[in-house]
Formats: C-alpha cells, structure tokens, sequence
C-alpha cells in the first residue's frame, strides 16, 4: 500500500513509500517507470517522503510509524542513508523541507505532539530544534512558507545571507492549524488557527506569486477545506473562507507550482482540483467502477 | 470563491482499482500524480491489498501532439509581432493591420489542418471548429464589417466552411433575371448602403410581382426559387438538406430578405435561424453556442464558451489577445485583479512549459504579461530539467536577460553541484564562481588541493589560471589560485618571486595550517638552488613558521610520530640552516658594494 509519491523537482523521478517499509525511486522520464532504488531502513510504514531542492544534490527524507526520520543521499550512482534522526517518542506523520534559501532544513510533525527541526550544519552533521507539544495529542502535517525577504530585494554582496524570517504552518489532533515563527534562533507560536471541528490532516502554504497575501489550504477529517489568507500589510489577521464541505474526511491538500490550482484529496475516492480564477476547471478523478 | 456554473468534466483514471481503493496525489512540475491507497493511518497500517499503483496525469496532452507544434511555433511568430506592432497607426491603417493578423493566425491554422489532413488526424474537425469560430470573430470583431459588405463577408465565410453551398446560389445564377442579379453582386464597391438599399427593393418589388402575376405557375421549380429569392422561410426551410447547418440558413435568409443586415441585428435572426433549422429535434451542441455568442456580440461569453470547449488554451489565449488589441475587452476583474487576456496567456504559457524545447515560446508569451508573467516565468524556469550544460546555459541566459538573479543563482548551484558528483572539478569551480557561491567555492578548491597532494600536480590548469578578481570568492580559493601561481612562477624559474610569495601565503595566514607542511616542503628545492632565494629575513620567517607548525603537532600527536615527518622537519632544518649561513656571509660580503 504506497502512502505517499511524490515527484522531484523537475518531473524526472518518482519517489514512493509504501506500508511495507520501503521507499522506491523510480525514474519517469519519456513516460517510462524504471525502478532505480528500493531503499530499506525504516521498521514500519512509510508515511511520506520530500525531495529536498537539487542544488543540494539528490536528498530524499522519509518519515514512518517506526519513529524515525530518515534523509537519503544519492552519491556516485547509488543511495545511501546519510541521516537518521530518532529523536521522536511516537510515529513521524510528515516531512517538509524548508525553502532552498534557508539552507537545508526539515521539518517534521509527530504523534507524539512535537515538531522537529532538522538543519544541515556540513561536513555530515546534522543540528537539532524541537518544539515539544506543539499540538497536544499529534501533528499531522507541515508546510513552509515561501521565502520572501524582508524589505529590499536588492542583489545581496556574495558570501551574506539575508535576513529571512521563516515560517512554517503545521496541522494537529487539536483540530488547529499553527504558524510558528523563528525569532533569534527559537521557534514561536505565531498564530493559532481555529475553524476546523475534527483533526486537521493536511496543511499546504501557497508558493508566492508576488502579491502582499499569504494563503494556506487546510483539510481535516471534519470534510471541510478552508483556503486562510492573511494581508501582509495589516501583519497578523488571518481570515477563512470555506473552500468546500465534502462528505467524507478530506485527507491531502496541495498547490500546484503558481499556486493556480489547488488539488484536494479525500475519502470519497476523488481528487479534486479546483481553480479559484475564471470559474471552471474542476477536474474530478474517480477510480474505474467495474 | 466564485461557483462553478458547469459540472466540471468527470475524468476516470483507466485501470485504478473499483471499490477499496482511495486515492492520494502529489502535484510534479506538470502533471499530476494519482496513486492508490487507502488512508486511515491505524497501527501498523497493515491490512487491505499489498500492491497499489501509481498513475500519472497530465492537463496538456496537446503538446505532444507533433502536428500542433507547427500551430505553437508559427502562431508565436504572430503573437510577437503583434505585440511589437504600431501602436501609433489608428483608425483605418491600425484596423487593416489587425485584420491581416487574424488572417494569418488563421493561416496557420489551415496549414494546420492541411498536414492533419494527410496525416488523418482526428484534430482536422477541431481545427475546423476553431477556424470557423475564429473567421467569424474577425468578421463581426476585428473588422467590424459594417451593414452591406457584412453579408457579403458572412457569405464568404459560409461558403469557405460548407462544402455544398453553392446549390443554392447556382440556382439563383441560372434563373431568369441574371442582369439583376449581377447588380447585386457588384454591390459594396461604388455604391452607398442607400443606393444599394433602393436597388434591391426595387429588384425584390419586381420578383414579387412577376410571383403573384403567376409567370412561374406553370413550372412549380421556377416559383420554388422565386420564392427563396423572396425571402420565403419556408420555401428556404424546405430545402433544408441542402444546407448543412443553421448558420447557413441564417446567411440564406439574411441573402433574400435583409441583405442590408446591420451587425446589431443579426442576434435576432440568427436565434430564430437556429429555433427554425434546429426545429426542437436537436439541442445546441458547443459549437452553436459559441457561434449564436458571437452573433450576440457577447466577447466574454464566446471566450468563456471556447475555453470549456476546447481543450487547450491556444484558441482562447491568442484570440483574447487580438481583441484586447483591438481594444474590444473590458477589463473582468478575476480573483487576483489580473485581466481576461492575462489570465489566458499565463495559462497557455504555462502549458508550454511542460515540454522539453517548446517551454522557449513560453518564455515570450510570459513577457508580455505585465503583472504576473515574471513571476510565472521565476517559477517555471526553475523547473526545467538541465539535462545538459547547452540546456543550462540557455536557461541562464534568458534569467541573466532578465536580471532574475535568484534564478541565475539557483541554477549555478545545482549545476556546480551535478559537476561536482560527477567529478568534473573545473567544472563545478566555474559554476560556483558564477553562482557566487563561497562556501562551495572554498569545499571544490579544497578537493583540487587534496587531488594536488595525492597526484602532485593540479587538474584544470587554464581554470586555476585565470581567476582573476573572482579569487576573491572565498579564502581557500585565493590560496588555490595563488599556490598555483607560485608553481607558475617557479616553472619560469622566477624563484625570488616564488620565494616571496610562498613566504606570504603562510606569514599572511592565506594557507590554512593543514598545508604549511607542503608548503615548507616546497621551499626545499628553493633553499637548495645554487644562487640563494631567501634573505636572512626570510630564512627567519621560515623557520618561524616551521617551529610554529612543529610546537602545534608535538603537543597534540606526541604518540603519532611519524617517521617520515621527522624526517622532512629534519631535513628542512637543516636546509634553513645551510642557507641561513649563506645567506649571511652572501649579505655581508655584498653590503656597501
């Protein structure tokens, strides 16, 4: 039972991992599906896994039932593991790298209410931040928010990084949806989203298209999706509007790369992609009845 | 969010299981990734059955389909020119030369169908479509055929389309009065709208009483035609089978009895038409809809009536834009405040962006949309495979065109990055140079000073070479290029420039103290020349460093002693020490002369 595929950054192969432990790597190039790995390491299902940005090289991470957060590594030819990160009391629900920007991070939500913070430090180490109880019961779900830099976007003089402010979203069994906010080296609670009745299972952060709003997707097994933007100007006020109630628990949200078409996948056997622009374009796809 | 007029299409997933299954996805670049599963994360998640696939689903197959590249490439050509056009011919000339560009798109559109035509593709009917939508667009559109020369235009364009036209004007030609009917044809070019009016009247006045005189009873054919050329709805009617479609009926009509049509009323006759053709046996299909729109006049009805319809955003987007160049499209505010014309181009670029050398169209197209097209284009561009460095280097070089830095950037990395695992290490050098990127730069020169003192000499030599400013990047590349240079200067056996600048890597802590020990070893050969290289001052700072390298080790690898470091310190002593007393009896001797 494969939990979770995605692709990587270009299209070219196809990372999957399924209840039987493994994550495969697939090459999908000209329609074609060459398995190029099948890389073993976790003890229990594999919830997810995300490809990190290619100037980093080939970086896979997974995440599993068996608690630990595994990150692979392509060198000559062949996939490794190259970290594995224990640090987590209960099942890793799901993982995201930060922005390329950042450097390389990840971020993981547990059942055990925590989120970790995994940074490359070079030279094969790894730096650890937690936030324990970052949702009481479990997270289910984390998404970064574009990187934007504060004030001007003048060229940066080679060898500075700017001043980010990063941001992630996460989605727990309290049925919120959190923001957390870095601010001289700690991770805080920025906002706390409520409109959910029931856990949230997904949370995805649109990329940016340049306008002065943020915009976050939320599902949760109440079968509701809410689309939350906040008015950069204004700072702080999130607002919601109910995107739709399906039947059933909505299990996985995402954007696609301008952020045009949200796709919306959940228990009543559909994916719905749906664009908030010029009406239309509603796709629905509904396994074959026999 | 604004609701969804329509039933959006339902699309099954051929093959994915019925029944247990669920299914999850994951957005690539293009397409879209469905693959079964069952959610419900309890336990283990054991349970259900073990294989489940993974199926991928793209928006925009069209591409891929080699004769409607022909269509993207040529109509590209057109779209640029158009957006470079005068801006600064009105009135007439400006209105010529927007109706040459409808003529050409749908130029190429017919080329189009020609090829299909040989090849038997299914899209020849489509193309058809979209010319005969396109053509009328034009007509009542761009040119804005005015009330006379609008008929003439409309039967040109039922004609082109329809194959058995012709039947009924054949017959009208070989009746009795064909001097009147030449009148009527030569109309347009030197008559006025009124006079043409009169003339008709007259001629429709004549026909009428030649009708009810009875001239034709005897030959019920000859008052068929004489009451088509009435205008007779039902003797038309009658001959149904002769015309193919309801907008054939229309032009018909529109031929006997209003020939003066004027634009504005055409949506009252056409309706009717289509009532009268269709007779309530059938029901609209797309293509009447989109035509009885434009008989409407209703632009937006006919470009959100297109868009449904067809299945790429080729149609939609380059007409959209020809309108919006004719200044005909009111700006219909969508949910991020962009424009009609806007939103269909990003839309159609984006498609584009899908495949491996048309994504280079897109590129233009994303240009010429002022408010978010740079921004699609940052997105796009990024994820365009570089398979190759050609590939790469064109990529760059549209993001340098357009100071899109962090791209630029962005791209450099992963290129010095793909370099670097595959051991190409001037490659990687010069991609991280161009990508700016220190900390890289420092790890890469790292590895060609490791490759240096397992091989002994250097690897892309011409690189190192010439550094120039960009040396600068980072301290470890610094000391790559200067170490070079200092094999350079003692290759042109220049030693007391090789000298000095030996000295100053280690006295001005450029070398990092892994490397001193190198270094100094390469001072040997330079402390043993026949003439002598380094003054006392410098033979002091030699042997400065030296007990520097030897106090730092002895405390930390007193149990790692190493024979062969011993003896090359050994060696180096005593060497600074030969020339130490060289140089002082060299120094002394020489002073005051």
């Amino acid at each position: 039972m494969i939990h979770d595929a995605q692709m990587d950054y270009y299209g070219t192969r196809l990372a999957t991992c399924s209840s039987d432990r493994s994550v495969k790597i697939f090459d999908v190039r000209n329609g074609g599906q060459i398995l190029i790995a099948d890389l073993r390491g976790h003890e229990g299902p594999v919830w997810q896994v995300a490809w990190a940005h290619p100037m980093y090289g080939n970086i896979l991470a997974s995440c599993s039932y068996d608690r630990k957060v595994i990150v692979w590594k392509e060198e000559n030819g062949t996939w490794e593991k190259t970290y594995e990160y224990t640090g987590h009391d209960s099942s890793v629900n799901s993982v995201c790298w930060a922005p390329h920007d950042y450097g390389l991070i990840l971020a993981c939500g547990s059942s055990d209410g925590a989120i970790s913070l995994l940074s490359y430090t070079g030279d094969g180490q790894w730096e650890v931040k937690k936030i324990s109880n970052a949702h009481t019961i479990g997270c289910n779900a984390v998404s970064w928010a574009p990187a934007v830099v504060p004030g001007s976007l003048i060229e940066q003089p080679s060898g500075q990084k700017p001043n980010y402010i990063k941001r992630f979203a996460s989605g727990g069994c309290d049925n919120l949806v959190k923001i957390w906010k870095e601010e001289d080296g700690q991770w805080k609670e920025e906002q706390k989203l409520e409109a959910h009745s029931d856990w949230v299972r997904d949370v995805a952060w649109a990329p940016s298209i340049g306008l002065p709003t943020s915009t976050i997707a939320s599902c949760s097994q109440d079968g509701r999706v809410f689309i939350w933007t906040c008015d950069d100007a204004s700072g702080n006020s999130w607002s919601p509007k109910l995107l739709h109630k399906f039947n059933d628990v909505v299990w996985h949200v995402s954007w696609s790369i301008t952020a045009n078409i949200l796709a919306v996948s959940g228990g009543d056997n559909k994916v719905t992609a749906t664009s908030d622009h010029y009406t239309r374009f509603a796709m629905f796809l509904e396994p074959d009845e026999n | 969010m604004e609701e969804l007029d329509a039933e959006p299409p339902l699309m099954v997933v051929p093959g994915a299981d019925p029944v247990a299954r669920q299914l999850c996805f994951a957005w690539g670049p293009a397409e879209v990734l469905v693959c079964e599963t069952l959610f419900g994360r309890r336990g283990t998640g054991e349970g259900g059955p073990s294989a489940s696939r993974v199926f991928v689903v793209r928006k925009d197959q069209d591409i891929y389909i080699q004769t409607l590249r022909k269509l993207f490439n040529e109509s590209h050509g057109i779209f640029i020119g158009l957006q470079r056009s005068e801006e600064e011919l009105v009135g007439k000339s400006r209105k010529a030369q927007l109706v040459q560009v409808s003529k050409n798109y749908r130029s190429v559109i017919r080329a189009c169908m020609e090829d299909m035509h040989q090849a038997a593709c299914k899209f020849v009917s489509i193309l058809s479509a979209m010319e005969l939508i396109w053509n009328l667009c034009e007509i009542l559109f761009v040119e804005a055929a005015a009330a006379g020369p609008l008929l003439l235009r409309l039967l040109d364009w039922v004609r082109l389309h329809v194959c058995d036209v012709d039947n009924m004007v054949r017959e009208v030609l070989s009746s009795e009065n064909p001097s009147k009917h030449k009148l009527f044809w030569n109309l347009g070019n030197t008559q006025t709208l009124t006079e043409m009016e009169l003339k008709w009247q007259h001629w429709h006045e004549e026909c009428q009483r030649y009708l009810q005189d009875g001239t034709f009873a005897s030959n019920s054919h000859m008052e068929s035609i004489c009451k088509i050329l009435l205008g007779d709805e039902d003797a038309i009617l009658e001959k149904k089978e002769l015309m193919t479609t309801w907008y054939h009926f229309l032009v018909t009509r529109l031929l006997y009895s209003h020939p003066t049509v004027k634009p504005m009323e055409l949506r009252f006759y056409a309706q009717s038409s289509m009532d009268l053709f269709l007779g309530g046996e059938s029901s609209p299909e797309p293509l009447d809809t989109i035509l009885m729109a434009a008989f409407e006049f209703e632009m937006h009805q006919v470009i959100k009536e297109c868009s449904i319809a067809l299945s790429n955003w080729w149609f939609v987007a380059h007409l959209t834009d020809l309108l919006d160049h004719c200044k005909l499209l009111q700006s219909h505010n969508l949910y991020f405040g962009s424009n009609m014309r806007e939103f269909l181009l990003l839309e159609y670029a984006s498609g584009l962006f899908s495949h491996h050398s048309l994504w280079q169209l897109g590129v233009d197209y994303f240009d010429h949309c002022p408010e978010y097209g740079r921004v699609y284009l940052e997105l796009h561009i990024e994820r365009i495979p570089l398979n190759t460095e050609q590939k790469a280097l064109k990529v760059l070089r549209i993001c340098e065109q357009r100071q899109m830095h962090e791209q630029v950037r962005s791209i450099c990395k992963i290129m010095a990055m793909k370099a670097l695992r595959n051991n190409r290490l001037g490659s990687a050098l010069s991609w991280s140079i161009r990508a700016k990127d220190a900390a890289f730069a420092t790890l890469i020169s790292d590895r060609f000073l490791k490759d240096y003192c397992e091989r002994g000499c250097f690897s892309d030599l011409d690189l190192i070479d010439n550094l120039g400013p960009s040396m600068l990047l980072s301290d470890r590349l610094t000391f790559l290029g200067k170490y070079r240079e200092f094999h350079r200067l003692y290759g042109e056996k220049r030693f007391s420039e090789a000298a000095k600048l030996l000295l100053m890597l280690m006295t001005a802590h450029i070398a990092p103290c892994s490397f001193w020990m190198t270094l100094l070893t390469d001072a040997l050969p330079l402390l043993e020349q026949k003439e002598v290289v380094f003054s006392a001052e410098q033979t002091y700072e030699l042997m400065r460093c030296l007990e520097d390298l030897t106090a730092g080790k002895s405390d930390k690898q007193k149990f790692q002693v190493d024979d062969v470091e011993t003896m090359k310190v050994e060696m180096l002593r005593l060497a600074l020490a030969r020339n130490l007393a060289r140089v002082i009896v060299k120094e002394g001797t020489l002073e005051g002369s």
